[in-house]
């Protein structure tokens, strides 16, 4: 869209504008239906959010933006929101009657342009046209980065075409769109799919360990991207990759303490992670799972976030200390990178369901006091969505994933591999093998190691809780040689386990 | 006619206030008389009936939930609060409203005593505004009737 024609769409904009209205609550819906009519905007609406996912999916473009109550039977209203982020990258406006600002957070951490309380007033409505002029805006400019990286221009008109075209639209809304996000005032690179697999395919290639930014940047041979655009990426996919696989690891943990007890006592609240697919279950992670599902099947490094799914069990529970102690994750804010939450297109669906789901799945798991296998059982299916779409040939070729780097960064932590009999069922052994390949290089140092050697049927990860207790970390420990080498020194000092469950990996 | 006219439109104003007064109604009931105009001249009726309709559904639910031999389902009965507490809040039901915050906490809190008394209470509630509405609606009716037109009016 040219600039006069983005003028022109803005003026008309509000009038006409397409918006597909979700509410269990009959009454509000009505209310909602005419107040959305009186500002008016064309309205669709619909009490189910099964069936508000149909209408998206059947034709995304025939609607501009949803606005969808938070409790629903049928559906969260925050799964809804990522959903619809992800598939359909539609604005999201999130309604309740919750005002507790956990609530607002959970919205805008999971990517809702707003969120409204309930009893909404016209005056609110009124405006919310401004999110679809924004979205669109941030889509152009995702565009023209894109752009920029394909023509490989030399005259860096891919960020400098962005930021010409912010300056030619209104003023404020650069102004605002850049206070929101709280940036500097430099273009922003948008991290669209494309680019985010050239960083992923960058950073297989050089190996976690070596996963510098230069050599990153380098790889990627991108224009108008620079060392420290790579550099903030990279830190945020590791920090992403460490709460994926630490709430994996919970989940497994989880999953572990039901079937076998785990004991680990020599370990100072670490939980042990088991990740072995489990056919899908918990209402509790719905979000996730969700997310999972719609990973495009461009390969994740090596099998980098192969977890995202659960959260770490927040309240775990500490008798004996075999689980992880409780305590919740922080939130998967920091991994979005721009505040479109589709921060890594390709990578970003996986990905930023990845983070997101975590956070979701956290949440949910906050409230729980006991473990359940639920989450397990939605990290194992997302293992599975992982692992079929990451080739094996990965699992080998590196020595560990970048989620070494993250468990790297605590130095308080020991890794364990459990050998644990996990395989439940056919369909878990199945898929952890091939998962584990994929992801128990990421886990544990040790298990990186066996993993070159061969595959076994170890894939318990000990994830530090305490750093995730500590959220997570910046990676900004020294090289990954030096996370991966203090990891495995780590592990090899603490192996005390009781429980015949458990297996040293060494 | 005139006079009679003149009457009910009195009668009414007072009696809206009073509603308003007493602290049945807000202002969302306001805005939602607002929305209705003559290309919807039913809506307030409409979303009343929906809203009264809901009550009784989830005063059920609530009921039920609380009528449980064993362990009660207090976050099954908070649910139910809650999107009482939505309804009512969208449709201007004031103290309706005021009681499902209260209801919230005691599901929260466990409190089945306080549960229970508060589900009363809400039954009672939505009963009365019900009753009162009906009764503004009668109003409503007559001064059409009598040939005159429905007063706006204005709550300050």
């Amino acid at each position: 869209m040219t600039v006069e024609q983005g003028v022109q769409a803005v003026d008309q904009f509000p009038v006409g504008m397409r918006v597909l209205a979700v509410d269990d609550d009959q009454t509000c819906l009505l209310i909602l239906e005419t107040l959305l009519h009186r500002c008016q905007y064309h309205v669709t609406t619909t009490d189910k959010a099964q069936t508000a996912l149909e209408l998206l999916r059947e034709n995304k473009n025939k609607f501009d933006l949803v606005i969808s109550d938070v409790d629903m039977p049928d559906m969260d209203g925050f799964k809804l929101l990522e959903l619809v982020g992800l598939e359909m990258d539609l604005p999201v406006i999130m309604l309740s009657a919750h005002s507790d600002p956990k609530y607002v957070m959970k919205g805008v951490k999971h990517g809702a342009c707003d969120y409204l309380l309930k009893p909404v007033r016209i005056e609110e409505l009124k405006n919310i046209w401004q999110h679809v002029v924004r979205k669109s805006k941030l889509k152009k400019m995702k565009g023209i980065v894109t752009n920029g990286e394909s023509e490989g221009n030399s005259d860096q008109n891919g960020v400098r075409a962005n930021r010409k075209r912010k300056d030619q639209l209104e003023e404020k809304d650069e102004e605002e769109q850049e206070q929101e996000r709280g940036n500097d005032k430099k273009p922003r690179v948008i991290w669209t799919r494309e680019l985010h697999n050239k960083f992923l395919a960058a950073v297989d290639h050089v190996g976690i360990k070596n996963a510098v930014p230069k050599k990153i940047l380098d790889l990627m041979n991108v224009d108008n991207l620079t060392r420290e655009n790579v550099a903030s990426h990279l830190q945020k996919f590791r920090l992403a990759l460490k709460k994926i696989t630490n709430e994996a690891k919970q989940q497994a943990n989880m999953a572990a303490a039901n079937s076998h007890f785990m004991q680990m006592s020599s370990l100072k609240g670490f939980g042990s992670f088991h990740h072995s697919p489990i056919p899908l279950g918990s209402s509790q992670f719905h979000g996730g799972a969700a997310t999972m599902r719609h990973y495009p099947s461009n390969r994740t490094f090596a099998g980098m976030f192969p977890h995202v799914s659960s959260s770490l069990p927040r309240n775990l529970h500490n008798d004996g200390g075999h689980m992880l102690q409780g305590t919740p994750f922080p939130p998967l804010e920091n991994l979005h990178i721009n505040s479109n939450n589709k921060a890594f297109p390709s990578f970003a669906s996986q990905q930023s369901s990845l983070l997101v789901a975590p956070s979701m799945v956290l949440e949910g798991h906050q409230q729980s006091t006991s473990p359940s296998f639920s989450p397990h059982l939605e990290i194992n299916k997302r293992l599975e969505d992982w692992s079929n779409n990451i080739p094996q040939s990965n699992v080998h070729s590196e020595p560990d994933a970048l989620g070494w780097n993250m468990f790297g960064n605590s130095t308080n932590q020991t890794y364990f591999c459990r050998d644990t009999d996990f395989g439940s069922s056919s369909a878990a052994q199945a898929d952890s093998l091939q998962m584990k390949q994929q992801h128990e290089n990421i886990f544990s140092p040790m298990t990186v190691a066996q993993l070159l050697r061969s595959s076994s049927a170890n894939e318990g990860l000990f994830m530090g809780q305490q750093k995730l207790e500590n959220g997570f970390m910046a990676s900004d420990a020294g090289s990954l040689d030096d996370i991966v080498n203090s990891m495995m020194t780590q592990e090899q000092s603490q192996a005390e386990f009781s429980e015949g469950d458990w297996v040293w990996v060494a | 006619m005139d006079s009679l006219a003149a009457q009910l439109q009195m009668k009414y104003r007072n009696y809206v206030l009073s509603l308003y007064q007493q602290g049945f109604l807000d202002d969302q009931f306001t805005a939602l008389k607002s929305l209705q105009d003559d290309g919807s001249p039913d809506f307030v009726a409409e979303v009343l009936s929906m809203f009264f309709d809901d009550c009784v559904k989830l005063v059920g639910n609530m009921a039920r939930a609380l009528d449980q031999t064993g362990t009660v389902d207090f976050s099954q009965v908070g649910d139910s609060v809650h999107q009482l507490k939505g309804s009512s809040s969208s449709v201007g039901a004031k103290r309706v409203k005021g009681l499902c915050i209260t209801f919230k906490e005691l599901c929260e809190a466990k409190n089945y005593e306080g549960c229970v008394r508060c589900l009363q209470q809400v039954d009672i509630e939505y009963k009365t505004i019900k009753a009162k509405l009906q009764d503004m609606s009668n109003l409503e009716k007559q001064i059409v009737q009598a040939g005159g037109i429905v007063p706006q009016v204005d709550i300050n």
